[in-house]
């Protein structure tokens, strides 16, 4: 990743390397965009949704998307469900593990900021942006298909605005 | 003695979970193993533990229906039922028939859906994707009368105290008909996929068996009880709503195992099917719900109500002081007392074998941690 | 087996040491003493006419004077099912674990036991169950627990 990030900076001084730059940011985001394998990462009701997204009727494959089992395999964590206390450091171990560059879609109303149980709860974190940085927030208890495709579209969006020097 | 039968395997500690995919959803199991070999396990539970009981003490009864919904969300119809039915047996109140009757129509829908949830799933686990696939087509017709009926797909707040929410639509019936037309043809499906599958025989027979003197003691319900030979279905030996008019078989199995909890899920939903078709037939017109107070307060009192969901034996315990609030609400799914047994009939087995029982037992954990 | 055969039976069964409580309209509910539960739960499994050999909950209660631990029971065979409760008191609760009865009592007492902080006496494992593992914050389902983060819903 070190080499990509620093490849600006050298072709900055070869002439024409500017041109090099923009269709070599162009490739990468177009093809990381359309092809977001997704973490199999499911605590609690949007998990079913996340789940019927996948299978016959909507379809994810659509948007190049795959559930991936392990998180070295994977540039999403879509967090569908509940994150409880007990379960947070897991999220975030989880996160640390993915390469980069790597998104997370909070879905789910518990997600983005303790949905259902934000009162008379001692157990639930409200909302997981104080545990990962979260690139799209889906509200909705669950949401449905329709608005998971649509939030992954919207970061279909902006992956494909991203530059090789933004890669985090 | 040959220098390879001396070598010593010695016992290591694995974890498993509580991100794993086969354990679906937040459960994480502690394996003392020695080789390949399974000598112990430990559940640890509580990933998902949201305090649902908690957040019901500071909740009246129309509040508290949205969060049983969230208390088994693959059947949020039981889930209604079984709070709703608990308050109505404190308050003593009459339901009209027609409420009746829609709330057996949803409720056995409801399990075929969940039924085929679980379907998808174990044949994930055990390395079959198509299943998934079909299993996951025909519930989305289920979704689609609920959606009509309530707007929502899967956190109903359909079923509440006094009857229903509201009626159904008038396409209801006839797409609902149109659906149980295909339906068996669908399970012939599911198990021309599976039932003879020789991978998926060889991975099953056998497997975590489960005798019945050992399932009753340790509280398991529902399939894996039915499984091991046991003619325990709470429909048929403590009848609630008006299960008792409809005429339906409740399949049992002999050995308890895997493979027999597969095939008692599939037979049960052609039951449910036959269930939802009579109700349908015998579906009277009238009001929906008993007229009940705004401000509704149940007279004082405790009441334990259960009822047979598909997963097992599904409880509310509810103390009511005549006020607006609970005291105490406490849940009490099936999936809890599966879970528990499981250490029981894993000894010796292999960490596959463990995908295999976990899947067979249907366990989800909402219901264990609450 | 009706209601009525059913709480005449338990009350000549354990004279005095069984009370019939008037909050269940549906199932009786009946009162144990604190030292007779385990005997008690041996009991009603081995007799022959009650066979109650499935334990369908336990639940902890904090009514906000004192503690209760109620039981609920079943018979598969029998088809029989009725609850009872045990108040343990309030400065240091502790109760009998019913687990040699039936197995299955084994991770409801340690919820009850992990929640309201009644201690189960012969359990063989306590430890943290649902909580997560550095919880230090006491009970939670106790009805006077509080803690910083904890936000009550606003009335109305």
């Amino acid at each position: 990743m070190g080499i990509i990030k620093k490849l600006p900076v050298f072709l900055e001084k070869v002439p024409g390397g500017g041109i090099v730059t923009t269709s070599l940011d162009y490739i990468f985001s177009q093809s990381q965009a359309s092809s977001l394998w997704y973490l199999l990462f499911g605590t609690a009701c949007c998990a079913i949704e996340l789940m019927a997204t996948g299978a016959s009727r909507y379809d994810f494959d659509r948007l190049g998307m795959i559930f991936r089992a392990s998180p070295r395999q994977s540039d999403l964590i879509i967090a569908a469900g509940t994150i409880t206390k007990k379960m947070a450091p897991r999220l975030r171990l989880l996160y640390d593990q993915m390469a980069e560059p790597r998104y997370v879609i909070a879905m789910g109303g518990c997600t983005v900021k303790g949905g259902p149980f934000y009162y008379d709860s001692y157990a639930v974190e409200k909302g997981i942006d104080h545990i990962v940085p979260v690139d799209v927030y889906i509200p909705g208890c669950p949401p449905r298909p329709e608005s998971l495709l649509e939030g992954c579209l919207t970061l279909q969006k902006k992956v494909k605005r991203l530059k090789m020097q933004d890669w985090s | 003695m040959s220098e390879i039968d001396k070598l010593q395997t010695e016992e290591f500690v694995l974890n498993m979970g509580p991100h794993h995919p086969s354990t679906h959803g937040v459960c994480r199991f502690v394996l003392k193993m020695e080789g390949e070999v399974i000598k112990d396990v430990e559940p640890v539970v509580g990933y998902l533990h949201r305090a649902l009981e908690k957040i019901c003490e500071n909740r009246t009864y129309a509040q508290i229906i949205p969060v049983t919904d969230r208390f088994e969300y693959c059947t949020s119809m039981s889930c209604n039922m079984a709070f709703a039915l608990a308050v109505e047996k404190l308050a003593a109140m009459e339901i009209p028939e027609r409420a009746q009757y829609l709330r057996i129509i949803m409720l056995e829908l409801n399990r075929i859906a969940s039924h085929l949830i679980w379907f998808g799933t174990t044949a994930l686990d055990l390395g079959a994707i198509t299943p998934f696939l079909y299993g996951f087509r025909e519930r989305e017709f289920i979704l689609d009368l609920f959606e009509m009926t309530c707007g929502q797909r899967l956190t109903y707040n359909y079923i509440r105290v006094g009857g229903v929410a509201r009626d159904i639509p008038t396409q209801f019936v006839p797409k609902c008909r149109e659906f149980l037309n295909i339906f068996d043809a669908c399970v012939d499906d599911y198990e021309r996929l599976l039932t003879e599958n020789v991978i998926f025989v060889v991975r099953n027979k056998n497997v975590g068996v489960l005798p019945p003197e050992k399932a009753i003691a340790w509280g398991v319900s529902g399939p894996a009880l039915r499984a091991s030979g046991v003619k325990h279905d709470l429909r048929r030996d403590d009848p609630y709503c008006i299960y008792d008019r409809f005429d339906f078989e409740i399949p049992t199995c002999q050995n308890g195992d895997c493979y027999d909890r597969y095939i008692i899920r599939i037979k049960e939903m052609r039951e449910s099917a036959k269930i939802v078709r009579q109700a349908l037939d015998k579906l009277p017109e009238g009001e929906t719900r008993a007229k009940v107070k705004m401000v509704f307060k149940p007279p004082a009192g405790e009441v334990y109500s259960r009822i047979e969901n598909s997963r097992g034996e599904m409880g509310m315990y509810v103390i009511s002081d005549g006020s607006t609030k609970p005291v105490r609400v406490k849940m009490r799914g099936g999936s809890y007392n599966q879970l528990q047994v499981i250490p029981e009939i894993t000894r010796g087995h292999k960490i596959a074998d463990l995908v295999a029982i976990m899947a067979s037992m249907d366990v989800i954990m909402p219901e264990v941690d609450r | 087996m009706d209601r009525e055969q059913l709480i005449k039976y338990i009350q000549d069964k354990f004279p005095g040491k069984v009370t019939l409580l008037d909050c269940g309209r549906v199932e009786p509910f009946f009162k144990v003493e604190l030292g007779f539960l385990k005997e008690f739960c041996q009991a009603i499994r081995d007799d022959t006419t009650l066979g109650m050999d499935y334990l369908c909950n336990i639940a902890g209660v904090d009514s906000g004077e004192h503690y209760e631990v109620v039981y609920s029971v079943a018979s598969v065979k029998n088809k029989i099912r009725f609850d009872f409760k045990i108040f343990p008191e309030r400065e240091n609760p502790a109760i009998d674990s019913v687990i040699d009865v039936w197995p299955g009592a084994n991770w409801y007492e340690r919820e009850v036991w992990e929640l309201y902080g009644i201690n189960i006496t012969g359990h063989p494992s306590l430890k943290r169950f649902l909580l997560p593992d550095d919880w230090n914050q006491g009970h939670p389902m106790r009805k006077n627990w509080d803690a910083p983060d904890f936000v009550r819903m606003p009335e109305n």
